[in-house]
Parts: structure tokens; C-alpha cells; sequence
């Protein structure tokens, strides 16, 4: 009882910190899929008297990565004009030219704002449609919603982290006597820490493990059987297996340094 | 006959604050057996400390088994540790170890197989008469006996010098005397120096002793 005592009162604390990690990696993985997604589906249209090429654009904002020209044809024929019509022609050369032009990331609405001022600086541009507030209240949505994640996450992880500094107390208590009469007796820091060592990695493997099946389960029993879109189209997001190894690797760093802030402090008498 | 231990001018304190030993010239040679006596904090125990090296000296030279304990480096104390037998009043055990194990820790520190581990264990455990309690946990043996396996812990590793620190204070006299037993067998059978810190010297000593005392100033002399 003792001992699964001992153990769990490590393991908890650890995987709390771990799950927050995997959390943040797989919110991480699935916003950078989504804010490509945004970043795709966004577009600002210009319109300019003469013809410009995307060094011309670039020459006014380095965020300008593609310029897609809106063929002037297609422009008539949303108006519904025939190609018969005599009028077709000169209201053709009349017209400006129009470009659609994709952004080389997500901006911020203050940086989207600098892209527009830039290009009005030209003389050649006559008009730009942002879509602002459309983008706006997406990314304030997106923002929030990551600024409230990474928040909580940030909030679990110093708690855990305090869980774990108050067990590092109780192995002080556990360890303390044992490690100072390996001392008196000229055991080396290694061997004095080895029993304790051997613990804090049995945990961290074990928090690990479990935190790694968490996600595991999640991804194959929940987000697979979800009618939410967002979901399914991160399915694979939601756990890689290269994640056991990030959480291996943190777990045990995290209680190497517990190890050590242990050991540090146990003083001969 | 070479010196073990020999100090000059030796003065000790904690944290450098007021001086607890002060001036000590003395030197324990090869074989030798000593009771340091002296009243309640008069620094016996600060004394010992300093030869395995717990204290070390604010001044003067204090050298143990041939090394310099003031400039000692980590891994020569630990070196030094690994090659002293130490007996303390409180015994000192592992309580989550079993008696087998205890016995056994200075071999076990210095890399020793199992099976040396075992048959030392056994042959120690004779020598101190527990024989057959191996498997037990030293809460569940009384204070003679877990002094004994302090005893026999100190023995492990045939140790040039055995330091004790009131070895018997919370013995009865019977297992007080298995105790002094030991400890005479030890300097006289294996010429071990063993150095007591006590505050009554038994009544019956089967061999020739020194015996030092430290007086409420801290100035150490040899009773002769």
C-alpha cells in the first residue's frame, strides 16, 4: 500500500504535466492545419489601372506571396454580356485590372491593416477590399481560443509542478537517512541517488505510458466516432507515436531534475 | 610502528564560530586501541567527526591514513570512508534494508559480487552472533542486536581503523559486554585501531588501552 502510495503520488502530479504538454503539442499540431486553412481560404482583392506583376506588389509589402489576376472575361460574363455585343469590347479595354492576392501567413489585424496602407502608398492601385472584419472575427476567435488553451495549460503545469516539489519533500524525508549513511560510508552521489533514481524512472516510464494510452484512446475511440468535422479532419493531429518518445524524454527530465534537487539537499549530519 | 591518525595544533569548531577542540597533539598508531572520554560537550564526538572526515579542521594539520584531511578532495574522502569501519549510539541502520543487506553496504558500496556479499554476510553475522536473522528488518530486532549488526557493518571490509561513537550509551550491560568483546577482537585479532568515544570506560578491558579526555576547554590530553 505503501509503496503504490509512493508511486502514485509521483505518477499523478507528472502526468498532469505531461497530458498539458501532449495537449499543447496536439492543439499546436491541429491550429497550425486550421490557420493554414485560414490562411488559404483568405484573399485580398485590388484593383489596379494598369497590369501589375507580383515583383510589383512585392515591391510595396513582402507579405504578398501570390497574385492571382480575375480574368476580365469572366468579369463580363458574370454580367451577362455576349460576346456579340459591340459594346463588349470597349467596356473591356475600360476595365481596371483586378487581383486576388494571398498572404504569405496568418497576420495580425494590425499587420493585415500595414499590408493595406502599403499598397494604397502606389498610384497605380486604385481600390482594395480586405474583408476585414470578416478576418477579424475569425481571428479574434482563434485567438482567444488558443490565448485560453495555452492559459490553462500554463495554469496546470505550475500547479503539478508544486504537487511534485511537495512529494520531492516526502522522498527527502523517505531518502534522506538512507542516502547520508551510504555517504558516512563512501558511496559515491550516483550510487546514493541510485535507489531513488531507479524510482523516478520506473514513474516517469509508467506516466508516460499512461498519458501516450490516454491520447491513444482518445484518438482512435472518440475523435474517429465524432460527428464534429474539425474532429475527424485532425484525427491524425491527435496522437503520433513520435509523441511517446517527446513525452518519454520530458517526463524524465522532469524527474532527473526532482532527482537532483533531492539529492542536492540531503546535508550530512 | 606508522601513525593512523596524528594531529597538530588541530582546532575545531562549527561554522568557525566558538572553538571546540583546541590545539590537539596527539598521534594513534597501527594497533593501537583509544577511549577518548571527557563530559557532556566537551567535543568527543567533534572530535571523531573529524577523522572520517564529517568536520573539517579550522587549524593546524589533521591527517588520517595518510591523507591530509583539510585539503581533502571528494573522491579521496570517499576512498578513505570506504576503508573505515563507523559505529554510532543510534546504530545508524538502512530500517527499509533487511540485516543481510546492512551488513553488507560497505562491500555493496565498493562493488563487490554477490556471492562475496553472502558468504561475508554469513560469516559476520556468526562472528556477531545473529546468526539466522539475515532476512530481518532492524526495527524488528532489539537495540543489543542492532548494535551488533552496526558492529558487524563496520567489520565488513576489514577496516585499518574502526571509530566509535558511544557504542554501548544505549545498551544494558550484557550486550554492552558482546559489544566491547567485538571490538577488543577486532583491534587485537586483526590489529585494527579502533578509536571509542565513551563516557565510562568498562570496568573490565581485557587488553592494553589508551585513553585520551577532553576537558570543558577543549584541550585534548592522554591519561597515562
Amino acid at each position: 500500500m505503501k509503496f503504490i502510495k509512493t508511486h502514485v503520488s509521483l505518477i499523478f502530479p507528472l502526468m498532469a504535466i505531461l497530458l498539458g504538454l501532449e495537449f499543447f503539442i496536439v492543439f499546436d499540431r491541429t491550429t497550425d492545419t486550421f490557420e493554414k486553412n485560414l490562411q488559404n481560404g483568405y484573399s485580398m482583392m485590388v484593383v489596379s489601372k494598369d497590369e501589375m506583376s507580383i515583383d510589383d506588389f512585392k515591391s510595396w509589402d513582402k507579405h504578398i506571396e501570390q497574385v492571382i489576376e480575375l480574368e476580365k472575361v469572366k468579369i463580363l460574363e458574370r454580367l451577362q454580356m455576349t460576346k456579340e455585343d459591340e459594346k463588349k469590347m470597349k467596356f473591356q479595354d475600360s476595365l481596371p485590372n483586378f487581383y486576388s492576392l494571398k498572404l504569405d501567413g496568418y497576420l495580425t489585424v494590425p499587420e493585415l491593416e500595414k499590408v493595406k496602407s502599403n499598397l494604397e502608398k502606389s498610384d497605380n492601385i486604385l481600390s482594395i477590399e480586405s474583408f476585414q472584419s470578416a478576418y477579424q472575427s475569425k481571428y479574434e476567435l482563434f485567438s482567444f481560443i488558443k490565448f485560453a488553451f495555452q492559459t490553462f495549460i500554463l495554469f496546470m503545469s505550475i500547479i503539478s509542478f508544486f504537487l511534485i516539489l511537495k512529494q520531492m519533500e516526502v522522498w527527502n524525508f523517505l531518502h534522506a537517512q538512507r542516502m547520508k549513511i551510504m555517504e558516512i560510508f563512501g558511496a559515491s552521489l550516483f550510487l546514493r541517488s541510485k535507489v531513488l533514481i531507479n524510482m523516478a524512472l520506473i514513474d516517469a516510464v509508467i506516466s508516460a505510458l499512461i498519458t501516450s494510452a490516454i491520447f491513444y484512446v482518445i484518438q482512435n475511440v472518440w475523435v474517429r466516432g465524432s460527428q464534429m468535422d474539425i474532429l475527424r479532419d485532425n484525427v491524425d493531429a491527435m496522437f503520433a507515436f513520435t509523441d511517446i518518445l517527446i513525452l518519454l524524454v520530458a517526463s524524465i527530465f522532469v524527474v532527473m531534475v526532482a532527482v537532483y534537487l533531492v539529492v542536492v539537499n540531503v546535508k550530512e549530519e | 610502528m606508522s601513525n593512523v591518525i596524528t594531529a597538530n595544533n588541530l582546532t575545531l569548531s562549527y561554522d568557525s564560530e566558538e572553538e571546540i577542540i583546541k590545539n590537539a597533539n596527539f598521534s594513534i598508531k597501527k594497533g593501537d586501541f583509544v577511549f577518548i572520554t571527557g563530559p557532556s560537550g566537551s567535543g568527543k564526538s567533534t572530535l571523531l567527526k573529524s577523522f572520517y572526515g564529517n568536520l573539517t579542521p579550522d587549524d593546524g594539520a589533521l591527517v588520517v591514513g595518510g591523507l591530509d584531511m583539510i585539503d581533502i578532495k571528494k573522491d579521496k574522502l570517499q576512498e578513505l570512508r570506504s576503508h573505515l569501519g563507523i559505529v554510532f549510539q543510534d546504530y545508524r541502520l538502512i530500517n527499509e534494508w533487511t540485516v543481510e543487506k546492512n551488513v553488507v553496504l560497505p562491500l555493496w558500496i565498493s562493488g563487490y559480487s554477490e556471492e562475496v556479499q553472502k558468504t561475508q554476510a554469513k560469516r559476520l553475522l556468526h562472528h556477531v552472533k545473529l546468526s539466522g536473522k539475515e532476512e530481518k528488518y532492524p526495527m524488528e530486532l532489539s537495540g543489543g542486536e542492532q548494535q551488533r549488526v552496526g558492529v558487524a557493518r563496520a567489520l565488513a571490509k576489514n577496516p585499518f581503523l574502526i571509530l566509535a561513537d558511544e557504542p554501548t550509551g544505549n545498551l544494558d550491560e550484557y550486550s554492552s559486554n558482546v559489544i566491547w568483546d567485538l571490538m577488543e577482537n577486532a583491534c587485537h585479532q586483526l590489529d585494527t585501531t579502533v578509536v571509542v568515544v565513551t563516557h565510562r570506560i568498562p570496568m573490565v578491558f581485557n587488553i592494553p588501552y589508551r585513553h585520551f579526555t577532553i576537558d570543558e576547554n577543549g584541550s585534548v590530553y592522554e591519561i597515562h
